[in-house]
């Protein structure tokens, strides 16, 4: 009798594998470079090598190509189809950008520790597997791994006491959230045995709203029960609008990069597990848990949109446009169809690079006046930033108007999609709140650009010079944006295929 | 096995007698923990809450839970806990009145989402045949009367062949949490470095201690 732990047919995992083992090496590494006299100031090694890894893992993905045979591997616990194997490209891919673009603020903030790095990528690899994760248990243990990776992210100035306070409020929501989850997950399991979602599947792909009540080995309302203590726990670290008010504190308070990672990047890993607990596995209770969902949709909507009319600080205003976002990403996932998910995607998708684009500009414009260490820029900050840095002022004004959703954008599309499948699937209602919420939330996009161009003041603030290396960065992101505005086919190509995760259930 | 056999009937009395001692125990000491005003009390309620329920483990034969429930939360998190709250000596006022504004509506809350709990785990989990005699708690593992295993045994089956990935997983978690702690608590920097320095130490006496 042989046990074999890890085998050739587990080769899948070879990214995951890659980027834990390289995380156990840079611990050394650090250490003993760290340690050494005089305690030399490694922080841009680190952030070097912490691209590298990236990089690296991004290669390993996109070489292998094992994501067409859709091979589950590890007992059944981990999947690597097509949904996986994008998602992971994309959140590769934006945490690269991530890690380059704080480069800047993380010398100038003196964030001297090489544990600041470490801890982004074990959250990167908390992602990973979130994305991969076939069952219950591998979700829960990812989504640990990448929010206690987040909590600490958030309390890392320790000298600061918003930082601290904004680590302690994260740390203690996430751990509410995390054990609904669990609570949820065990109920799912005293009902049916099984925590696997190819099992969840098998067991109920052929309930439906009419069948159901010829169950009668036990009670369908239960597993309605755990599914929305799941959705709840979820709705908290996606911060959908009833269970959002620790956003804005926490993202106000934390560092700079650090809000920027967790605004940004995490997003995408949860709606995949969304999708597959909710889409994949309990297809046939889809008119019991979509109810909760609208009530979450609308409500986000209407906070997000109404609730940043009254910030004056750049980063909650950025917090209420998230959770209004989300809101939006939630009406495609609600609609059912195969176009509400791929549409579902390329929204996130559209969110996540947008959301990266302006935070990238927010972390750039840093301002000549004798407070350095401070970073939470009010929106005056910015005023005239048009007369000051005329291309970064072009680059802001674009992609806000992106993200507001003007017409020749390609938020506009995006926008205009997911408003296209709430009507297809008669949700009237809901789309009809959220276009006019959208306009609603025009407003504080468009007092942007109204502080940055016209202003009427005679001296502007002013700002340092960029690196060359951000402005290539910056360019490189807004021509993107831009090229998928003239091209959107290739968006739609790449998330047509998400759709198809949800094919076996139907 | 050798020495007296006790009757089946008396060891199904005695573990159900046990493990309403149990549950009482667990249920009166959480009750404690909430509404005990000093907050030492309530640490030590909640240790025994975890005695208990380890003795409910013994009783449904988890004894590996039940042991780690003692070694680790006993041993390590509860006597954590106590040494933090007796470090923040803790004021006890005022929580009364937070208490009586909050109660209402906490409790409707409350009251409401356990009903529901109750409610629908009640309909769905009366397989039991003999939930309405004593013997309630009584089960037969058939496994059992064919190969014994101990529980560590069969936890330690899985754990490295069919969840090595949620074992990794949760190393990583670990080291994480490591790391975490590494850098939450280290100073580096020199200026405020704590060293102690045992001539100032020991050259101190209750006269000087108030002069800064």
């Amino acid at each position: 009798m042989r046990f074999e732990t890890l085998l050739f047919k587990e080769i899948v995992i070879l990214p995951e594998l890659f980027l834990g083992i390289s995380l156990v090496y840079l611990v050394l590494h650090c250490t003993f470079l760290a340690i050494q006299k005089n305690y030399p100031l490694i922080q841009r090694s680190i952030l070097n090598l912490g691209i590298l890894v990236l990089f690296f893992l991004c290669y390993l993905l996109l070489n292998d190509g094992l994501e067409v045979l859709e091979l589950s591997s590890l007992n059944n616990t981990l999947i690597n189809d097509y949904v996986s194997f994008s998602s992971k490209l994309v959140i590769g891919s934006l945490s690269i950008f991530c890690l380059l673009m704080i480069q800047p603020y993380i010398i100038n903030q003196k964030i001297n520790q090489f544990e600041y790095i470490l801890l982004i990528l074990f959250a990167v690899l908390g992602l990973f597997l979130l994305c991969s994760s076939n069952d219950l248990l591998t979700a829960y243990l990812a989504i640990e791994l990448q929010s206690l990776a987040f909590y600490v992210l958030a309390a890392f100035k320790k000298n600061s006491t918003f930082s601290v306070d904004a680590g302690i409020k994260y740390f203690i929501l996430g751990a509410f959230s995390s054990s609904l989850f669990l609570f949820g997950a065990s109920l799912l399991y005293g009902i049916t045995g099984t925590i696997n979602f190819e099992e969840f599947k098998d067991l109920f792909l052929y309930f439906s709203s009419e069948n159901l009540s010829h169950m009668t080995f036990f009670n369908v309302d239960i597993i309605k029960f755990a599914l929305i203590f799941i959705l709840i726990s979820l709705f908290f670290k996606l911060a959908v609008a009833p269970f959002h008010t620790w956003a804005p504190d926490v993202y106000e308070g934390s560092p700079t990069a650090s809000t920027f990672f967790f605004a940004v990047v995490p997003k995408l890993a949860i709606f995949v597990l969304l999708l597959r607990i909710f889409y994949y596995s309990f297809y046939g209770f889809f008119d019991s848990w979509r109810y909760f969902i609208v009530i979450a949709v609308v409500l986000s909507i209407i906070v997000g949109s109404f609730g940043g009319l009254e910030q004056r600080k750049l980063k909650s205003l950025l917090v209420y446009s998230s959770i209004s976002h989300m809101g939006y990403a939630l009406i495609a996932f609600n609609a059912g169809t195969f176009e509400s998910i791929q549409m579902l995607f390329c929204y996130l998708i559209i969110y996540s690079f947008s959301g990266l684009c302006i935070w990238s500009i927010f972390l750039l414009t840093r301002l000549k006046t004798n407070y350095l260490q401070k970073h939470n820029k009010d929106l005056t900050d910015l005023v005239l930033l048009g007369k000051s840095n005329y291309m970064l002022a072009i680059f802001f004004t674009t992609v806000l108007f992106s993200v507001a959703g003007f017409p020749p954008m390609i938020g506009f599309l995006v926008k205009i999609s997911v408003f296209l499948t709430a009507i297809e699937s008669s949700m009237f209602f809901v789309a009809l709140v959220s276009i006019l919420c959208s306009v609603i939330g025009t407003f504080y996009y468009i007092r942007l650009i109204k502080i940055v161009y016209f202003e009427k003041v005679l001296v502007g603030k002013l700002y340092y010079p960029i690196t060359k290396q951000s402005a290539i960065l910056i360019s490189l992101l807004f021509f993107f944006l831009l090229f998928l505005f003239v091209n959107p086919t290739l968006l739609y190509l790449f998330s047509y295929k998400f759709s198809l995760l949800v094919s076996t259930s139907i | 096995m050798s020495g007296v056999q006790i009757p089946l009937s008396l060891k199904k009395m005695i573990i159900n007698i046990l493990f309403y001692l149990f549950s009482t125990i667990l249920l009166l000491s959480s009750f404690m923990v909430i509404f005990v005003q000093n907050s030492i009390y309530s640490v030590l309620f909640l240790v025994l809450s975890f005695i208990s329920s380890a003795g409910i483990l013994f009783l449904l034969k988890c004894e590996f839970l039940a042991l780690m429930f003692i070694v680790i939360y006993v041993g390590a998190i509860a006597v954590l806990f106590l040494f933090v709250i007796m470090m923040l000596d803790l004021k006890t006022t005022s929580l009364i009145k937070d208490t009586l504004k909050y109660f209402p509506f906490g409790t409707l809350i409350g009251g409401v989402f356990l009903s529901e709990i109750l409610l629908v785990v009640d309909e769905t989990f009366k397989s039991n045949p003999y939930s309405n005699s004593l013997l309630s708690n009584f089960h037969l593992n058939w496994i059992d009367k064919i190969d014994t295993f101990t529980e560590i045994q069969a936890i330690g089956q899985v754990v490295y062949t069919q969840y090595v990935l949620q074992f990794l997983i949760a190393g990583n978690v670990l080291l994480l949490a490591t790391v975490a702690a590494v850098v939450l608590t280290i100073n580096t920097d020199k200026a405020s470095d704590k060293k102690q320095i045992i001539f100032k130490q020991l050259s101190r006496n209750y006269k000087n201690v108030l002069i800064i």
